[in-house]
């Protein structure tokens, strides 16, 4: 049965409207999941101010934005690493360990530092360890509200009725 | 229901297995769907989730969980090293439901690798032969693009308006100008306006998550309720088939299935069998449906099911143009890819590859990744980068060669009791060379844009971007080939292949749309003899 433009232009947005409402639902459940307050499963309460720190020196508060700490980013860590396999986890436990045991002597911003010099050819085993730390900084921070929308201000994900490509003559010739 | 013999059995409900229920239902026929899967209504589909709304913020495939249930896990292996990769989905509607539906047409001249280039086999069937198939399957399932008037990638006759460039294309366009390579509208099958009562595309960049209002095209969002509304369709879902069942005659009588809920074996008949459950799949069944008549495996007198396995190649690289960095961010999510790079380098083997721009969508910054460094500059780099992002990614031709193939292993069983399928598969020099070609074009492209490269295209190719094909094979000669042009299998005929699997060679470009013409064509092969007495 072929419905005509009229028929058609009747139908569209109800439809559009409703199926919006679907998905938002969908999706709100799954938030209110995603928003209920979090328990730690792996990281000691030690290890949470630990990593916490860390990542926040990583990816810090500034006059622009919130930093780690407040995307949550070490619950973030905490539930990927507690849902990854052990060698993931005793990989976790022992760099914390050796990274406690550094800053003993060092502060942070030092040891990061020091740390990030071999970023692109890690050779021990906290070298080894930086880029995973800052992954999973990263991947907590930009995947959070805050980082999506007030850090990047990311303005898609959206219903939009046109896309309106490059006005910029420049770009073209 | 154990009486019931259906007209048609079709087995799969991706973009062959939905092309191929339509068309049968609407021809007449009393089709029995078989889907492994279910249905995932777009309600549930979580494209539109942000991933702070999500458990795991969108890792581990997370958006896509519904599609891949995990009784999938442990019924396949891998003996390969090449780092390649099947997608082997269980929903209803197979891939159509997360792809990113880039269609493009095989040239002439991809149907005469052998004529043309002394190397792989012709296909049995030409494009001429194939071009009015396109041309309907265009306008069935609504095609946004534009014909360039290029010989390697043909054009029908009209599209919808395709969706127009984003900043970072318009500059990939200037540039790739200059060192003569095209950039062009991608084809995609995807409404950009309203089409086949389904409404435009709101361009939100999910295409492959799930589009929950049907703008791309998709079996259950376009074909099954065409099939529904001829009431011959009956739909049966969690239907993992076992094997295809022959009577004495050796023609197929029915397929063996279990149910993935009641984990009961049922015996469906049907008078013809279409197999549509894509390319990994497809073998496995064959071959696992081993009987005295059959017993290498149905429709496999020749030994080449399961062999050919083939699919693309490629790599991405991601660059950070300067002259978009620190302009304001705005919404620039649109379809995925709107800029599509054909094959230009058309004269040599190697240069059987094309890129589609900036499928990897815009919410997350990739570049922080490869970014050094931390802190308060990391994070400003990071944020005045990103409205330069563009992502170039690279697909090209794989060489179909019989010792790359899908066996079967009967000592290692999936929950069901199923053998597993087991993929062996090595790149050809040939294979190499085209990337390496593809590799340096997205050199020369980038040296040529004013920016950032922060990921380069890898040493060695990865694959198959979910584009496998070739297991069962068309061709002429029985002794070579599994199916004749009509996707008829040559031992069974009432068998037939109309997924990936029916390729004899493939191309740089993406298949789906030559599956869809390939299915359309089969089914109204199957419909007239049917009313010839022969089927």
């Amino acid at each position: 049965m072929a419905l005509d433009r009229r028929t058609l232009l009747q139908i569209i947005p109800a439809a559009l409207a409703a199926r919006r409402l679907l998905a938002q639902s969908h999706c709100s459940m799954q938030a209110e999941q995603a928003a209920a307050p979090y328990q730690f499963q792996f990281f000691t309460p030690d290890e949470v101010t630990l990593v916490d720190n860390l990542m926040e020196h990583i990816i810090p508060a500034d006059e622009h934005s919130p930093g780690a700490h407040a995307a949550r980013a070490v619950e973030f860590a905490d539930l990927m690493i507690a849902t990854s396999p052990d060698y993931v986890k005793q990989d976790w436990r022992t760099a914390l360990q050796l990274v406690a045991a550094e800053l003993k002597t060092r502060s942070i911003e030092d040891w990061l530092v020091g740390i990030s010099q071999n970023e692109d050819d890690p050779q021990t085993v906290l070298e080894i360890f930086f880029p995973m730390l800052k992954q999973m900084t990263i991947n907590g921070y930009y995947s959070s509200a805050i980082g999506i929308h007030h850090d990047l201000h990311y303005q898609g994900n959206t219903y939009v009725q046109s896309f309106e490509g490059c006005q910029h003559p420049e770009h073209q010739s | 229901m154990a009486n019931v013999v259906y007209d048609v059995a079709v087995i799969g409900s991706g973009a062959a297995g939905g092309m191929v229920t339509k068309t049968l239902c609407e021809s007449g026929a009393k089709v029995i769907l078989l889907e492994a899967g279910v249905e995932v209504p777009p309600s549930k589909f979580r494209s539109h989730c942000w991933p702070y709304e999500l458990k795991y913020r969108g890792y581990r495939s997370e958006k896509q969980e519904p599609f891949y249930p995990p009784d999938l896990a442990g019924s396949f292996r891998s003996e390969s090293n090449e780092g390649v990769s099947v997608d082997r989905i269980r929903v209803l509607g197979g891939r159509t439901l997360h792809w990113n539906a880039v269609v493009l047409r095989y040239a002439p001249s991809d149907f005469r690798e052998h004529t043309l280039q002394g190397m792989e086999d012709d296909w049995p069937i030409s494009y001429e032969e194939l071009a009015p198939y396109y041309e309907r399957v265009e306008q069935m399932i609504g095609v946004c693009g534009q014909d360039d008037h290029l010989e390697i990638l043909p054009a029908g006759k009209s599209y919808m308006p395709p969706p127009p460039f984003r900043c970072s294309e318009q500059i990939l366009k200037r540039q790739a100008a200059k060192l003569g390579i095209p950039v062009i509208p991608v084809r995609k099958a995807l409404n950009t306006r309203p089409n086949d009562n389904r409404p435009a595309c709101h361009y939100c960049g999910h295409c492959m998550d799930g589009c929950d209002v049907s703008a791309i095209f998709s079996t259950p969002g376009s074909m099954l309720p065409k099939a529904r509304e001829t009431g011959n369709l009956t739909l049966r879902q969690n239907a993992l088939a076992r094997e295809i069942l022959v009577d004495t005659n050796g023609l197929a009588r029915g397929v063996s299935i279990v149910d993935r809920i009641t984990q009961q074996d049922e015996e469906i008949r049907a008078r013809i069998i279409v197999v549509c459950c894509a390319t990994v799949e497809t073998a496995r069944l064959l071959l696992n449906s081993r009987s005295p008549r059959f017993p290498a495996g149905l429709a496999n007198s020749s030994g080449v099911v399961g062999r050919y396995l083939n699919g693309h190649l490629g790599d991405s690289a991601n660059l950070y143009l300067d002259e978009l960095a620190g302009t304001p961010p705005k919404n620039i999510d649109g379809c995925l890819d709107h800029a599509f790079i054909p094959r230009y380098k058309t004269k040599t083997p190697a240069g059987a590859f094309d890129f589609q721009v900036n499928y990897s969508g815009f919410m997350f910054p990739f570049q922080a990744y490869s970014l050094k460094g931390f802190g308060s500059t990391f994070k400003d780099k990071v944020r005045a980068m990103q409205p330069g992002y563009l992502m170039l990614g690279g697909f090209g031709k794989v060489m179909a060669r019989a010792e790359n193939r899908i066996t079967v292993d009967p000592n290692v069983k999936d929950r069901y009791g199923i053998p597993i399928a087991v993929m062996h598969f090595a790149y050809s020099d040939l294979d190499h060379a085209v990337f390496r070609e593809m590799r340096a074009t997205v050199d020369e492209l980038c040296a040529s844009l004013k920016g950032e490269v922060m990921k380069k295209m890898r040493d060695r190719p990865g694959g198959f971007a979910s584009h496998e094909v070739g297991t069962a094979r068309m061709g002429t000669d029985p002794r070579t080939s599994v199916l004749n042009s009509f996707c008829q299998a040559h031992d069974v005929k009432n068998l037939f292949v109309t997924d990936g699997s029916a390729f004899t060679t493939s191309s740089e470009k993406n298949p789906t749309l030559t599956i869809l013409a390939l299915s359309l064509r089969a089914s109204e092969y199957i419909a007239q003899q049917r009313r010839l007495g022969e089927l």
